[in-house]
Formats: C-alpha cells, structure tokens, sequence
C-alpha cells in the first residue's frame, strides 16, 4: 500500500459502547478535551454481551472499515458477566472472519471503565491508525 | 373442472416425490381436484413431444407448477424458465429447491474442482475426460430456482412435510394464502433451557441424555448438553400440527432442513453467535460454514478466498 493512500484513506469505524463503563469513558474523554480521530461512531449499548457476532460481520459486510466492542472490564459488569458473553463471542467472530475473507485486525474486543477516558481516546486512534494501514474493507467498493 | 398440475424434478433424489405420495389419505380428495399434466417421475411425458418431433423443451400449461431439487445444469435452468411460463403459481418443493439443499455443498468447491476431483483424481476412477457429449453443460454453481425464476410459494424441508405440501396445495386450490412459519425451531421445541451449556461439545453417537418415555418438555435442551443442533438458526414448521420439531421428538438435534428463517439471514453467524453465547467453544466446530448451510448453500456457500 502507497503512503499516499494512506493518507488519503479515512475509514468508518464503529465503536459498539455499553452504557455503564465504555460509553460514560468516551464521555469523559469529550469532558476531559481528549482528542481521538473523528473516524469513529460510537453506538451506545446497553451491555457488551447484547451485541450479537450478525451485528459485527452486518457491519464489516455493509461498509464499515473496522469495528470495536467495548465493555466492562471482567467482574465490573452492571449485568454480572455481560462481557465474558461478549468475550465467548468475539472469539466466534474472529474466526467467521476469515470465512468472509475479512482481516481478523479489523475487529476488536476492548476493555474500558467509566474513568478511562484517556485511555479510549488512545484505544480509538491506535485502532483508528491500524485500520487506516490495512486499507479500506475488502466489501467497500 | 380440475386444476392442472405440472411438476418437474432437478438436482433431487426424489424423497420429495415420496412426500406427495406420504400425504396419505388425504390424497385421495387431493387427486380428485387436480388433473396431473407432466410429472416425469409418475408418467410418460416427453419434453421434445411424444415422438420427439419438436425442437424446444416444452411443457403444457398449468394452474399449479411443483419444482423439486435446486439447479444444476443449463438444462435445468431452460425447464425452470419454461414451468414459470407455463404455471400461473409456481411451487418451490422441498429444501433443494428452496435453498439449494444438499448438492449446493458443492458450492463450496468450483465446477472445475468438482469436475477434475471425480473424473480424475478419485483413487478410485480411471482417469478421464470431462464428459461433453449429449449431457447439458454445468451451472457455474448450484442454484435455488428463485435464484433464477420468481417463485411463489416455498415448501422447505429435507423432505418436506406431507402436511405441508397437503396443505399449501389446497389453500391455494381453494384460493386461499400459504405462509410459512416465522419462528426458529428452538421456538417450538418443549425442551428445557437454561441458557448455559452443561457440557463441552459431545459427538452426537454419545447419545443425549434423557428418560425413555417421560415427556419431552423433561429433556434438557440439547445444545446445552453438548450436541450441535441448528433449531436457533432454522425455520420451524416440520412439526406439522403437532408442534414439535421432527428431529427432537426423535431425540436427535435439529440438523436444519427447513433452511435459514428469513432469506437475507446467514445461519452460520447466527449459529456460531447463539452456541459461543452458551459457552460452547466455536473453535471445535469442523467445516462451520459447512455444518450449519448444510441445506441453504445456494448463495450462501463459495470456494473458500485463496489469499
């Protein structure tokens, strides 16, 4: 891949947040002036574990460059053990991954807690560069 | 008078020509109403004419068109287009003509794959040219025939069910409509949930768990115990009236005949989301995309991306 392309290349990427830690750190990384890439659109969810794999590959079939579940981290779930549901079924999506000719890179299973909001910030841009160097989705056309 | 039937047969081993047979009594009053006019499994109707005098594949016209088994051969795709010219409602009978069925497997390898592995490269045949001569050529893949011609009513199942097929032929007969059921199988299995898997995978010789003779709604669901079953990613139905699915009176996990549940679902997301959700391993399943398309590959199923 040229560097130019690279530049040029701004992805789509969602962030699938739960609403008890993830999307309240996104929220205090906007409080505390964080910056990160403007290339990610968060979806608030109401836990980690309701995000079903169809979501993720509907996602990464139906334009979107890359994808990132955020949740609790283990034994924090408002819902008791929410995330380690979403942690069984990141592992499932992984692998269908390859089944749709997808690079496993573009999906991703985070950590973030309500106080975490730099570290979001720094989650989305690392994400956001990985994605920008593998390119856009091999379903984007 | 008597409405006029047409049926013709695909890529099929006929089980669904059994099934119409399956019907029963109920058949009887069934066979007073139509008047078969091309069935080639039951009667001797030539599609060149009679003495084979004409030069296009013809069948006669119909109120009712059945079509078992998916599309194959270029052949298969002419016919198809002929019995929708010919039949004001056509019927897609059985999963193959549905879904694809078993032989769109073979949509997981290319034509070319499939044609040098049999003629050439099994231990056990001597190796040999493609044939050519006097056989219609191969579709690039299996197809489901509303893949290629409008279909208006789907009867899936591996077979289907005689019930069904007793069914949509007289609402449609009488004028009435025929749906198909919405929900997934698990939604009509008495079985018992609890939403956590109480074992690793099993193999299905293991045999699940259960007491002879009590009641079904006593068994534990048996994905939870261990065994792979494709009720959450399949349409119900093959119950008939009674309710509960086909496989699980019988002890045994659904296996999928009846397809996926709505056409623009992927039964394999669908099934690797729902067993790693109960805490089965997804990594244990052999040939995922395989196992659970097993009756809906066409369009679901391709050679595998070379990279």
């Amino acid at each position: 891949m040229s560097s130019a392309g690279e530049q040029d290349f701004e992805p789509v990427i969602l962030a699938l947040a739960c609403n008890w830690c993830s999307y309240a750190g996104a929220d205090l990384a906007g409080i505390s002036r964080c910056q990160y890439p403007a290339n990610v659109r968060i979806i608030r969810v109401m836990c980690s574990g309701m995000v079903h794999p169809n979501l993720v590959i509907d996602a990464l079939t139906k334009g979107a460059d890359g994808v990132v579940i955020c949740g609790c981290h283990p034994g924090d779930c408002h819902y008791q053990e929410g995330n380690l549901k979403a942690e069984r079924r990141a592992e499932a999506i992984t692998l269908m991954l390859q089944d749709f000719g997808i690079e496993e890179e573009r999906f991703k299973l985070a950590w973030v807690s309500a106080s975490e909001g730099p570290q979001f910030a720094k989650l989305m841009t690392e994400f956001t560069e990985q994605i920008k160097r593998l390119g856009p989705s091999p379903y984007r056309s | 008078m008597a409405a006029r039937l047409a049926e013709e047969w695909f890529t099929i081993c006929g089980g669904c020509e059994v099934t119409i047979l399956d019907i029963g009594e109920p058949l009887l009053d069934l066979l007073e109403k139509v008047q078969i006019v091309h069935m080639p499994v039951l009667m001797d109707h030539k599609l060149f004419g009679q003495t084979g005098e004409k030069t296009e594949m013809e069948i006669p016209e119909a109120e009712v068109g059945l079509i078992s088994g998916g599309i194959r051969t270029e052949e298969h795709k002419l016919l198809a287009q002929e019995m929708r010219r010919k039949c004001k409602t056509l019927i897609a009978l059985g999963s193959c003509a549905c879904y694809g069925g078993i032989p769109a497997l073979a949509n997981l390898y290319s034509t070319e794959e499939l044609l040098t592995k049999v003629y050439r490269e099994s231990v056990t045949t001597d190796k040999n040219g493609f044939p050519h001569e006097d056989v219609p050529a191969l579709t690039d893949r299996v197809y489901a025939i509303s893949e290629v011609v409008k279909v208006d009513v789907m009867l899936p199942g591996c077979p289907t069910t005689p019930e069904m097929v007793a069914g949509a032929l007289t609402a449609l007969l009488e004028g009435r409509p025929f749906t198909l059921s919405t929900k997934s199988v698990c939604d009509e299995c008495p079985t018992i949930r609890e939403k956590k898997a109480s074992s690793t995978l099993r193999r299905r010789l293991e045999g699940p768990e259960f007491t002879p003779g009590a009641p079904l709604n006593q068994m534990r669901c048996l994905m939870e115990q261990g065994f792979l079953c494709n009720g959450p990613a399949t349409r119900s139905g093959c119950g008939g009236s009674d309710g509960t699915p086909r496989c699980i009176r019988a002890y045994m996990p659904c296996e999928g005949c009846f397809g996926p549940i709505s056409e623009k679902a992927n039964p394999m997301v669908d099934m690797m989301g729902a067993l790693s959700t109960i805490g089965l391993d997804p990594k244990q399943i052999p040939d995922r995309a395989a196992t659970f398309n097993r009756f809906s590959g066409a369009g679901r199923l391709r050679p595998a991306v070379k990279r």
